[in-house]
C-alpha cells in the first residue's frame, strides 16, 4: 500500500434525507473528504444488493448506503427493507472474505450535516486502514 | 511411426526437455481434476482417470478475449499468442475430440483464435489402462489407444512409458528428450497392443449407431424427446463439460471508457441460447434443447463432417445431476426408428 | 419405508382424473443414480423408488416446465401435479407456496418421512459404482449396499449426507398424503463446514472462496436444480444491463456466487442439491447454510415452515437488529 493511497468511495444516498444532509453539510461548509462519489436514489429501499457488488467489482474501495432514520422514509417503510436486505448482504460479504470495513450503512436526516461528516470521515477512514481492493476488480483481468 | 521407452525415474527429465513450452497437465484432486499449468520443475502425477473439464479449455478457452479498445477510441489491440503449449496425459478420446471440432472451425473460413492456439499446441496422449464405467469410446469410431488427434501417445508399461510419436511435432518431442530415451524393442510394443486390448475389454458401456444419423430427422415429433427431457433441468453441465461442444458466444464488456470483446462458452440447453430479439424462441423448452443436443452429435455433424461429434468420454453422463444418460437416449432412439 | 404402499397410493394418484403426473424417484441407469420419475398412468408406479438415495429435490419441476403458447382455442391443462417429498423438499413447497410461486390447488404433496440420505460422492469413494443398478436400503442403524448381489451394511454416521446431519425437518411440513409413520427427528450436528470458514480470518476466507469460485464453470446448474430459484428472467442471462458479465473469471464468478447466494438468503430451506450438482464442487451448501443460520439467529425467522409466513425480504419488523449501522 502506498503512502499517498486514497480510498475510492461509492454512497448511495437517498432522495429525502442524505442526500439533503450532505447537501446540508455543503451549504453549511463543513469540510469533509471528497474521497465519496454520491449516486443519489429515491430510497435506501430500491438500493439492490448487486448495486454493492457491482461497485465493488468496478473499482470502489468502499461502498456507503445511507437514508433516512428508521421512521422517518418518505415512502414509509422503504429503509425497513433495506435494513433487512442489507444486513444480510453484510454478512454475507464478511463470509466471503470482504474486509466488513468496505461496506457501511447509515441514518442520515437532512438536518444532520455534522453527522454525514462523521460517517463519511469514518467510511473513508476504514477503507484507508482496510486498504487498496485489488482482488475483485474487473480491470485485474488480463486477457 | 517410431516407439521409444522411457523409464518412469526419467519422466521429471522427460518434463523438464519441454523447456520454452508451458506445459498443461492433469491438476487437482480425484475428481476435480482438470487441466492446468504445470509450476516449473514439477513433473506432474499421470495416474488419473480422467480430468472432470476436458483439455478442449487449452485450444478453446472458456473465456477469450478478442480483442481490446478504447469505447471512444479507434484502435484496437490483439492479443499475442505465440506460448507453445505441451498437454501431457491427454486421453485419446478427448485428443480425438479435437480432430473432430478442427472441421468445425476450419470449415469455409479458419478460426484464427482457434487454430493460432491449435498449432501451439502438443498434445501427449496417455493411453487408458482402467476404462470409466460410461466410456463407450469404442463404439463411436475410438478406442483406449486411439492415436486421431494426437501428436505423441504414451502407455503405461508399468516400469516404463512406450512412446510413439504421430505427427512430426511428437517426433519433434522424441528428439529433444534424446539420450534419456531408450530405443524399444519388438516385445514391449506387442506388449503395449496386449493392454489395449485389454482395456477395450474392460469397456462394458456401447452405442449402436447404425442408423441413427439417417433416423434421427424422421424422429422429430416423437414423443420420446418429451420422455427424455422431462427431468432435464437445462443447466449447462453436459455441454461445457463435453469435449466436443463447441457453441460459445461473443459479447462486448465495457468498464468506463476501457472495453474488451470476448467470446465464451455457450450452451444450446440454455434458454437464451436460441432466443431472438423478438422475444420468440424456436426452441422454447427443454424437449426441443435435448433433441438438438442429440441431433446435433449424432445427426447435423456427420451430414456435414462425417463424422459423429461425441468421442464416448462419458463425462455427461457421470456428471448429469439427474442421470440423463446419453446411452439410454440412444438405445431408446434406437428402439423408436 | 414400505415401497409396495408407496407404488400403490402411487399409482392410486396417478390415476386420478384431475392429476397430471406424478413425479417420484425411480431406479437410475447404473451405479447409485436415481432418476427421476414422470408418471402418467398408473402402471408407471411400479418402477418408483424411496431409498437413501433419493437426494434429488423434486420440488424443482414444479416451476421449471415452461408454459409455452398455447395455439388459439386450446385451454391450458389445469390438472394438478403430484409430487412426492422428503422433509427438506416439502420445505421448498411450503415456501414456494409463501412466494405464490405455485397455488396450494395446483399440487399434490405425497409426504415421504425421511430417515436421512447417503452422501453420493463419499459412498462412491468408499464403495465404487458398477455398471448394473445398486441399491442402497435403510437398516435399523445404518445403511446397506447391495452390489452385485452382495450386501454391506455401514453405519450411519459413515455415510450420511452432510445436509442430513444437520437436518431439523425430516418429516413433511406440509402433505396430503403422508406414506408411513413420521421418523424421530434427531439432534441437528455443529454446522462445521460453515464454522470452519468463519474461524478464517478475513484474507483466509477471501482466500478459501477464491480457490473455490475459481473452478466454477458458470454452468448453471445451481440455479437450476435450485427449487426457489425460479424467475422467468433470471438477472443472469439479462444483458441490458449486465448485472453480471458472462465471461469466467474470479471477478464474475464470485459476483455471480454472490448473487446467487444472496437471492435465497431467508428463502434456502437446505435441501443441499446446489452442492450436491455442483460439477466443479463447490461448497455452494456453505454459503447458505451461513445465511440461514443468520436469518435464524439475528431475525429469528425460519423460511418454509408456514404456507402462510410472509416472506422474509420482503417484510421486516421495526425492531429488526441493526447493530452494523453507523
Amino acid at each position: 500500500m502506498s503512502a499517498n493511497y486514497e480510498p475510492n468511495i461509492v454512497a448511495f444516498l437517498c432522495n429525502w434525507c442524505s442526500y439533503a444532509g450532505a447537501d446540508l453539510a455543503g451549504t453549511s461548509r463543513v469540510q469533509y473528504p471528497s474521497n465519496v462519489q454520491i449516486i443519489r436514489v429515491m430510497c435506501t429501499g430500491r438500493v439492490n444488493p448487486l448495486y454493492v457488488v457491482n461497485a465493488l467489482q468496478q473499482g470502489a474501495d468502499g461502498v456507503l448506503v445511507s437514508g433516512c432514520h428508521p421512521g422517518d422514509c418518505h415512502y414509509m417503510e422503504g429503509n425497513y427493507f433495506a435494513r433487512r436486505r442489507l444486513g444480510m448482504l453484510k454478512d454475507l460479504l464478511e463470509f466471503v472474505g470482504v474486509d466488513s470495513r468496505r461496506f457501511h450503512m447509515s441514518w442520515v436526516s437532512a438536518s444532520e450535516g455534522h453527522k454525514w461528516k462523521e460517517v463519511v470521515e469514518k467510511t473513508v477512514e476504514d477503507a484507508r486502514e482496510a486498504g487498496p481492493f485489488e482482488g475483485f476488480r474487473r480491470r485485474q483481468i488480463d486477457w | 511411426m517410431s516407439a521409444m521407452l522411457l523409464k518412469k525415474e526419467k519422466w521429471p527429465d522427460f518434463v523438464g526437455k519441454l523447456t520454452g513450452k508451458k506445459v498443461w497437465a492433469p491438476q487437482g484432486e480425484g475428481e476435480e481434476m482438470r487441466f492446468a499449468p504445470v509450476n516449473e520443475g514439477e513433473a506432474p502425477d499421470l495416474a488419473y482417470g480422467n480430468t472432470r473439464v476436458p483439455p478442449k479449455q487449452a485450444v478453446f478457452p472458456q473465456t477469450e478475449t478478442m480483442f481490446r479498445f478504447q469505447v471512444d477510441g479507434k484502435e484496437i489491440e490483439e492479443p499475442q499468442l505465440d506460448q507453445e503449449t505441451v498437454l501431457l496425459g491427454v486421453r485419446p478420446c478427448d485428443a480425438r475430440s479435437m480432430a473432430i471440432v478442427d472441421k468445425l472451425f476450419g470449415w469455409d473460413e479458419n478460426d484464427p483464435y482457434y487454430f493460432k492456439r491449435r498449432e501451439l499446441v502438443t498434445l501427449v496422449g496417455l493411453a487408458c489402462s482402467e476404462p470409466g464405467i460410461n466410456c463407450f469410446c469404442t463404439s463411436v469410431g475410438g478406442g483406449p489407444a486411439a492415436t486421431e488427434g494426437l501428436d505423441l501417445l504414451m502407455t503405461d508399461l508399468g516400469e516404463d512409458y512406450l512412446l510413439e510419436a504421430v505427427t512430426e511435432k511428437g517426433e519433434l518431442l522424441l528428439k529433444e528428450a534424446g539420450d534419456i530415451l531408450e530405443e524399444a524393442g519388438d516385445d514391449r510394443y506387442k506388449e503395449k497392443e496386449k493392454l489395449a486390448q485389454a482395456a477395450a475389454q474392460k469397456i462394458k458401456r456401447s452405442v449402436d449407431h447404425e442408423g441413427i444419423p439417417e433416423g434421427l430427422p424422421g424422429l422429430w415429433e416423437d414423443p420420446l424427446w418429451q420422455r427424455v427431457s422431462a427431468s432435464c433441468l437445462g443447466c449447462g453441465t453436459c455441454t461445457f463439460l463435453c469435449p466436443t461442444c463447441h457453441c460459445f458466444d461473443i459479447q462486448d464488456e465495457v468498464e468506463g471508457f476501457a472495453a474488451r470483446r470476448c467470446r465464451m462458452w455457450d450452451s444450446c440447453m440454455f434458454n437464451e441460447y436460441s432466443l431472438h430479439t423478438s422475444g420468440h424462441n424456436p426452441r422454447p423448452s427443454r424437449r426441443e434443447r435435448t433433441r438438438n443436443r442429440i441431433n446435433h452429435k449424432y445427426s447435423y455433424y456427420v451430414d456435414k463432417f462425417d463424422v459423429i461429434a461425441c468421442v464416448g468420454c462419458g463425462r455427461c453422463i457421470n456428471l448429469c445431476p439427474v442421470n440423463i444418460d446419453i446411452v439410454e437416449i440412444l438405445r431408446q432412439v434406437k428402439e423408436a426408428l | 419405508m414400505d415401497l409396495d404402499k408407496l407404488r400403490e397410493t402411487a399409482a392410486e394418484v396417478a390415476a386420478r382424473e384431475d392429476v397430471k403426473y406424478l413425479i417420484g424417484w425411480k431406479k437410475g441407469s447404473y451405479g447409485y443414480r436415481v432418476a427421476p420419475g414422470f408418471v402418467e398412468e398408473a402402471e408407471g408406479a411400479a418402477g418408483l423408488i424411496f431409498s437413501p438415495l433419493c437426494t434429488a429435490n423434486l420440488a424443482t419441476y414444479l416451476t421449471l416446465v415452461e408454459k409455452l403458447p398455447l395455439p388459439r382455442g386450446q385451454e391450458p391443462d389445469k390438472r394438478k401435479v403430484a409430487l412426492m417429498v422428503k422433509g427438506c423438499d416439502s420445505r421448498a413447497v411450503a415456501q414456494l407456496l409463501v412466494e405464490k410461486g405455485i397455488h396450494r390447488d395446483e399440487v399434490v404433496v405425497i409426504g415421504c418421512p425421511c430417515p436421512g440420505m447417503v452422501d453420493p460422492d463419499l459412498l462412491g469413494e468408499k464403495y465404487p459404482e458398477t455398471e448394473e443398478p445398486a441399491e442402497v436400503k435403510w437398516s435399523d442403524d445404518g445403511f446397506i449396499i447391495v452390489r452385485d448381489g452382495e450386501e454391506t451394511a455401514v453405519p450411519r454416521d459413515e455415510l450420511l449426507a452432510e445436509k442430513c446431519r444437520l437436518c431439523r425437518y425430516p418429516n413433511p411440513v406440509i402433505s396430503d398424503i403422508m406414506l408411513g409413520d413420521p421418523v424421530d427427528t434427531w439432534d441437528p450436528a455443529e454446522d462445521e463446514g460453515v464454522s470452519e470458514v468463519e474461524d478464517k480470518d478475513v484474507d483466509g476466507r477471501w482466500a478459501y472462496w477464491q480457490e473455490q469460485f475459481s473452478n466454477c464453470i458458470r454452468c448453471y446448474s445451481c440455479r437450476n436444480v435450485c427449487p426457489l430459484c425460479y424467475c422467468q428472467d433470471c438477472i443472469l442471462d439479462r444483458l441490458n444491463p449486465t448485472w453480471v458479465n458472462r465471461s469466467v473469471n474470479f471477478s464474475e464468478n464470485t459476483a455471480f456466487n454472490i448473487a446467487r447466494a444472496f437471492h435465497l438468503a431467508g428463502r434456502c430451506i437446505e435441501c443441499g442439491e446446489c452442492e450436491r450438482v455442483c460439477p466443479a464442487n463447490i461448497p455452494l451448501g456453505k454459503l447458505n447454510r451461513k445465511l440461514a443460520r443468520e436469518v435464524r439467529d439475528k431475525y429469528g425467522f425460519e423460511p418454509g415452515l408456514d404456507p402462510e409466513a410472509e416472506p422474509f425480504q420482503a417484510s421486516f419488523k421495526p425492531d429488526d437488529p441493526e447493530d452494523f449501522i453507523l
